[in-house]
C-alpha cells in the first residue's frame, strides 16, 4: 500500500473518530486501526482464509476483513492463532501456513512475512528485543516441541529452544517467559520458565492442561483445565498460584471433577474465566472456587466461549458457532448485561487491543 | 519415477507377456456376473453402464472417469488426493462402492475414496442413481456405484495392454487379460499408476507441492463350472497406494498417506430347476498409514478386517414371479492408533420380490432388516415399478428407506467417538421417464430424499468434536440423461449428455449443504471415421458454499478436454491416442483454497492383441 493511500485512511478514520462524542480518552490515533480491537479469526482448518475483523472501543466503527481491505493482494493464512504487539508492529502467528506475518498494528499495512525456522507455531510474546514462538513440531512428535527466538531486526529466527511437548501461552515478565504446556496431542502440566538473556530453560509442574496464565503483582496464577470426560481418567481444573521469585507453587485450588474452566483474565482485582458457556469472577482472595456464574452465554446461542477478553470494563466473548460459518462477537458488560454484538470472520479466536 | 516405481513396472511388463495367445474357438459366449441384483432387481430406477469405449477415453482416475460422464459431483482435495462423491446431493458416506456384489465402502470413514480404485481393473462400471440400501445396505442413498468383474465363457482369449504417459510425470499402465473356455473362465488385470503431480497453481507463481502419488493394484477372477448345476469362482483385488497430501495455496504440506486394500471372495453357486443358491464368503481388509512428516517414521494408521459370508437364494414362484432372499453375516475387526479396538458383528436379512405383471408391466418390493448390538436398526423397504406405455417409453417410480450406518471412527475414535449413534435414514422417492427412440435415448428423474438424524461432527461446549444424530436434510432435484447416436456413411457421431439441479437443504437452517452445486452438467461428443476417433468432453460443475452459513463459496468452473485417437490394427485394435485436458486452462478450484490442474496433456496407447 501507498503512502497516499495511508493518508486517506487516517484522514477518514480522523475525521470519523472526532466526529463521534464518547468517554474514551482518544489521543491522535496512530492508524485506522488505532483506539479499538483487532480480532483474529482463525478461519476454516485447511481454508487458508484467516481473517482480522477490527472494532473500534466505542463501538461505533466495526470492520468485517480489514487486513484484506488494507492489504488486498496479500493473503493472511491459514488458521491464524495468535497476535502479539511490539512497538508500532503487530506479529500474527498463522499455525498451519508455518508463518508469522509482520504487520503495522494501526494501519495493518503488511510489512514481511517470517516463513523460516517456525513448524505448528502456536503463541508469541517478546523479550530483548526478540520475539519467543511457542512451536508444537510435529504433533504426534513429543519430542520437537520448542520455542523459536525470532531476531526482531532481522525477522529471523535465531535460535530454538527444545521444551517440553505442546508448548502453547507464553507471557513475558521482567525479561523471562513463563509458557504453558497444555500439551499437544498429549496432556501437558508444566510450565517453562526460559530466562531471556540466556535462554535457559526450567520447569514447573502445575495441574493438568494449564491453558492461561494472569501475573498478579509477583504471582503467576495458572488456570488449568484438566484432562476432559474421554481423557480416562478425567481429572479436575485447578487455579494454581507460582511464586515466581522461587518458582514454586504457593497454592492449588480445585474445581469441580466436571468442571473444565479456560481463558483466565485478571482485571480489576478479579480474576475473570469461563466454563463451556458460562462467565464466572473470583476474587483474588477467596479459596475456593464460585459456584455460579456471574452470567452465561447461552441466551445469545453461546456454545462454550470460544474467545474472551476484558477491556474498557467490556467483557468481550467470541462465539466458533458451528467452527466452519463466520462467528460472532458479543459485548457484555462486568455484569453480564449483552451491550453489542457483531458478525465476524470464521472462529473469532482471539482479541487485541489497540 | 523412483527406483521401486520402475520395480512394479517391470513386474507389469513381465507379467503381461507371459500369458499365453489368443484361442480361436469359440462358442456361445456367456457372461456371469456376481451382482445379479443389480440386473434383476434395478428395473425401477435408472442403471447407467459405462462401456469400453468410454473406459478406454478415461484412463485416469475413477473420480475423473465418473464426473465426466454422470451427474455425480466430486469433492477431490486436490488433484489424486482424497476424493468423495456426493450423488443428489448426499454426503460421500450416503454413497455406496459395490464390489462384485458386496458394499466396498470403508469402515473407517463409512465413505470411499474415488482416487484409491483404479477404474481400469474392472470389465463393467455402472451408476445406479437412488436408494438401494434395501439390497446394498449402508450408504446406497443417493446411489451406488458398481464395480464388476465379468467372467466370460467360450470366448477367444484376449490381451489389452494399456499405457499413458501424460503432463507432471504421470504415468499409468494397465494390463487385462480374459480367457473363457467351455469351464473355465479368467479375468484378471494388473495396473500401476505413478505421478510427479507438481502441476501450476493457475495465477498463484506456486505449485502443488508434495502431490506425488504411486499406487498398483491387481484384480484377479476366475470361474470354474464343475457341472451343470455347480459352478464356483473367486474374485480377489488388492490395491496398495502412497500418495503425498499436496498443499494448499496458503499451507506447504510435507504429510504422507499410504493405503492398503484387500478384497477376496469366493462363490459357489447351485443352479437347480426352480432356484439358485449361493454361498459367498469373503475377506476384506482396509489399512492406512498417515505420516504427518515424510521425514519422521512416526505415523498413526487404522485397520479393519472384515469376515462377510452371503447366503443368495433365488427362487422362481412362476415365470413371471421371482422371489430373492439375502442372508448376510458381517463380522468387523477394527483398531488403530486413535481408535477403540472394537469388534462389530451385524446380521442381515431381507427378501426380495419381482413380479412381471405383463409384458408392460412390472414391480419389485424388497424388505430388510440388520441386527447387531452396536446400534438400532431401523426397517427398510424398497417398491417400485416400471410402465412401459409404448414400446419406446417407460414410466418408473420408487420408494424406499435406506440407511447409512455410523462407521467406526464415528463411534470409537479416541476421545470423540459417540458409541451411542445409530444410523442415519431417509425416506425417497424418484419418479423417472425413459424415452428410445431408434438410436436416441432420452431420461428424466426427479427426486426427493427426506433425511434424517445424519451424523454431523459438531464441537460440544468444550470446544471438543464429537458426532450427533443432529441434523436432518430434505434433497430434490432433477436428473436429465440423453444420449444419441447417427451415422452417416462412414462417419460416426455419439452424443451424449447430462444434467442434474440439486437442492439439498439443512431443515433447520434453510442452507444449502456445503459443496452441494445446484448444477453440475456434462457432455461428451464423440466423431469417429474408420480408424479414427475425435472426442470433446465438457463438464461443468455451479458454484458450492464452503461454510454452512451459505456466506462463503467457490465459483462455478467448465472443463473441456479434446481427444483424439488412430486405431493403426488391421484385425486387432491398436490404438494411439492423444489428449487436452482443460483445454481453457480454467483456472479453477475444486475445494476451498486448492487449486486444480491447468491445460495437461495425456498420451495413450491400447493394444488389443
Amino acid at each position: 500500500m501507498n503512502l497516499k493511500k495511508i493518508g486517506i485512511l487516517l484522514t477518514l478514520s480522523g475525521l470519523f473518530l472526532t466526529a463521534c462524542t464518547n468517554d474514551y480518552d482518544i489521543s491522535t490515533p496512530l492508524g485506522a486501526y488505532d483506539n479499538g480491537v483487532l480480532i483474529l479469526n482463525q478461519g476454516n482448518f485447511g481454508g487458508g482464509n484467516s481473517s482480522i475483523s477490527f472494532w473500534s472501543n466505542d463501538f461505533s466503527s466495526f470492520e468485517f476483513n480489514a487486513f484484506s481491505s488494507v492489504n488486498p493482494s496479500v493473503t493472511l493464512g491459514d488458521t491464524a492463532q495468535d497476535l502479539g504487539f511490539y512497538g508500532d508492529k503487530a506479529y500474527v502467528v498463522v499455525n498451519l501456513s508455518n508463518t508469522i506475518q509482520v504487520v503495522n498494528r494501526y494501519t495493518l499495512e503488511h510489512l514481511t512475512t517470517i516463513s523460516n525456522g517456525l513448524s505448528n507455531p502456536r503463541y508469541i510474546a517478546f523479550a530483548n528485543g526478540n520475539a519467543y514462538v511457542t512451536n508444537w513440531g510435529d504433533a504426534s512428535n513429543a519430542e520437537d516441541d520448542y520455542v523459536a527466538v525470532i531476531n526482531l531486526t532481522s525477522n529471523s529466527v535465531t535460535s530454538s529452544i527444545p521444551v517440553a511437548e505442546g508448548p502453547e501461552r507464553i507471557l513475558e515478565h521482567y525479561d523471562k517467559l513463563y509458557i504453558a504446556h497444555i500439551g499437544g496431542y498429549g496432556f501437558g502440566n508444566s510450565i517453562s520458565v526460559i530466562e531471556a538473556n540466556n535462554n535457559t530453560v526450567s520447569s514447573i509442574v502445575v495441574g493438568d492442561v494449564p491453558n492461561s496464565m494472569a501475573l498478579v503483582n509477583n504471582d503467576l496464577y495458572v488456570l488449568c483445565g484438566g484432562k476432559p470426560s474421554w481423557a480416562e481418567p478425567e481429572t479436575s481444573g485447578s487455579l494454581v498460584k507460582i511464586n515466581i521469585s522461587t518458582n514454586t507453587v504457593t497454592s492449588t485450588i480445585p474445581y469441580l471433577l466436571r468442571d473444565h474452566p479456560s481463558n483466565l483474565i485478571f482485571h480489576n482485582n478479579k480474576f475473570y474465566y469461563t466454563v463451556d458457556s458460562n462467565v464466572f469472577s473470583k476474587t483474588i482472595e477467596a479459596n475456593t472456587i464460585p459456584s455460579t456464574p456471574i452470567f452465561s452465554t447461552t441466551q445469545q446461542g453461546v456454545y462454550g466461549v470460544y474467545s474472551f477478553a476484558i477491556a474498557n470494563n467490556k467483557i468481550y466473548v467470541g462465539d466458533a458457532a458451528d467452527y466452519n460459518s463466520n462467528g460472532k462477537v458479543y459485548i457484555y458488560s462486568l455484569t453480564g448485561t449483552l451491550e453489542n454484538q457483531e458478525k465476524v470472520g470464521v472462529i473469532p479466536g482471539g482479541f487485541y487491543f489497540n | 519415477m523412483t527406483c521401486k516405481n520402475l520395480h512394479y513396472w517391470l513386474f507389469f511388463l513381465l507379467y503381461s507377456f507371459s500369458w499365453g495367445q489368443n484361442d480361436s474357438i469359440i462358442r456361445l459366449n456367456e457372461v456371469i456376473v456376481s451382482d445379479s441384483q443389480l440386473k434383476n432387481f434395478s428395473k425401477s430406477q435408472a442403471v447407467n453402464t459405462l462401456n469400453d469405449s468410454i473406459l478406454n477415453k478415461n484412463q485416469g482416475s475413477l473420480t475423473s472417469l465418473l464426473s465426466t460422464n454422470s451427474t455425480i459431483y466430486f469433492k477431490e482435495n486436490g488433484a489424486g488426493m482424497v476424493s468423495s462423491a456426493s450423488f443428489r446431493g448426499t454426503t460421500a458416506q450416503q454413497t455406496a462402492v459395490i464390489w462384485n456384489g458386496i458394499n466396498i465402502n470403508s469402515q473407517l470413514n463409512g465413505q470411499t475414496d474415488f482416487n484409491i480404485i483404479n477404474p481400469t481393473d474392472f470389465t463393467n462400471i455402472s451408476i445406479r442413481l437412488g436408494g438401494g440400501s434395501v439390497i446394498y445396505g449402508s450408504g446406497a442413498i443417493g446411489g451406488s456405484i458398481h464395480l464388476n468383474s465379468e467372467l466370460k465363457f467360450n470366448t477367444a482369449t484376449s490381451n489389452l495392454f494399456r499405457l499413458n504417459y501424460g503432463s507432471f510425470e504421470t504415468y499409468g499402465g494397465n494390463y487385462q487379460l480374459e480367457i473363457g473356455k467351455e469351464k473355465w473362465a479368467v479375468q484378471a488385470s494388473i495396473s500401476a499408476n505413478s505421478s510427479d503431480n507438481e502441476y501450476e497453481y493457475i495465477g498463484y507463481d506456486k505449485k502443488n507441492e508434495n502431490g506425488e502419488f504411486a499406487n498398483q493394484s491387481y484384480n484377479f477372477s476366475i470361474g470354474h463350472k464343475i457341472n451343470v448345476t455347480n459352478f464356483i469362482k473367486f474374485y480377489s483385488y488388492l490395491f496398495n497406494g502412497e500418495r503425498h497430501f499436496s498443499g494448499t495455496i496458503t499451507v506447504k504440506s510435507d504429510d504422507k498417506y499410504l493405503d492398503f486394500n484387500t478384497r477376496n471372495m469366493l462363490e459357489w453357486i447351485l443352479f437347480k430347476n426352480k432356484y439358485t443358491s449361493k454361498i459367498k464368503a469373503a475377506f476384506l481388509t482396509e489399512k492406512y498409514n498417515y505420516y504427518e512428516n515424510i521425514n519422521s517414521d512416526i505415523y498413526t494408521f487404522g485397520q479393519v478386517n472384515s469376515l462377510f459370508f452371503r447366503h443368495d437364494f433365488i427362487y422362481s414362484i412362476s415365470k413371471s414371479i421371482t422371489v430373492n432372499t439375502l442372508l448376510d453375516f458381517t463380522e468387523s475387526d477394527a483398531k488403530g492408533s486413535d481408535l477403540l479396538t472394537k469388534t462389530r458383528i451385524i446380521g442381515t436379512g431381507s427378501i426380495h420380490w419381482k413380479h412381471k405383471l405383463s409384458n408392460k408391466l412390472d414391480y419389485e418390493l424388497g424388505i430388510r432388516q440388520e441386527v447387531t448390538d452396536t446400534y438400532e436398526s431401523p426397517l427398510l423397504f424398497s417398491a417400485g415399478t416400471s410402465f412401459s406405455l409404448t414400446d419406446f417409453y417407460t414410466i418408473k417410480a420408487n420408494l424406499s428407506k435406506n440407511f447409512r450406518i455410523p462407521a467406526f471412527n464415528d463411534l470409537y475414535w479416541l476421545g470423540s467417538g459417540n458409541p451411542d449413534l445409530n444410523p442415519e435414514h431417509s425416506l425417497q422417492g424418484e419418479i423417472g421417464t425413459e424415452l428410445n427412440y431408434k438410436n436416441s435415448k432420452f431420461v428424466l428423474t426427479g427426486f426427493l430424499i427426506q433425511l434424517k438424524d445424519m451424523i454431523r461432527w459438531t464441537p460440544n461446549s468444550n470446544g471438543l468434536w464429537q458426532p450427533e444424530n443432529t441434523q436432518s436434510v430434505t434433497n430434490y432435484g432433477l436428473e436429465a440423461q440423453f444420449e444419441t447416436k447417427k451415422s452417416i456413411d462412414m462417419h460416426l457421431f455419439s452424443f451424449s449428455t447430462s444434467y442434474g439441479y440439486t437442492v439439498s437443504e439443512n431443515n433447520k437452517t434453510d442452507k444449502q449443504l456445503t459443496y452441494v452445486p445446484n448444477h453440475k452438467a456434462n457432455a461428451n461428443l464423440a466423431y469417429n471415421y474408420k480408424s479414427f476417433t475425435s472426442y470433446y468432453q465438457w463438464v461443468y460443475t455451479g458454484e458450492v458454499f464452503t461454510s454452512s452459513d451459505n456466506f462463503y463459496k467457490l465459483d462455478d468452473y467448465a472443463l473441456s478436454n479434446l481427444g483424439i485417437d488412430y486405431n493403426f490394427g488391421k484385425k486387432k485394435t491398436y490404438l494411439l491416442g492423444f489428449q487436452v485436458l482443460n483445454v481453457t486452462n480454467e483456472k479453477y478450484q475444486n475445494v476451498i483454497s486448492r487449486p486444480m490442474p491447468g491445460r495437461n496433456f495425456k498420451l495413450y496407447l491400447s493394444l488389443n492383441l
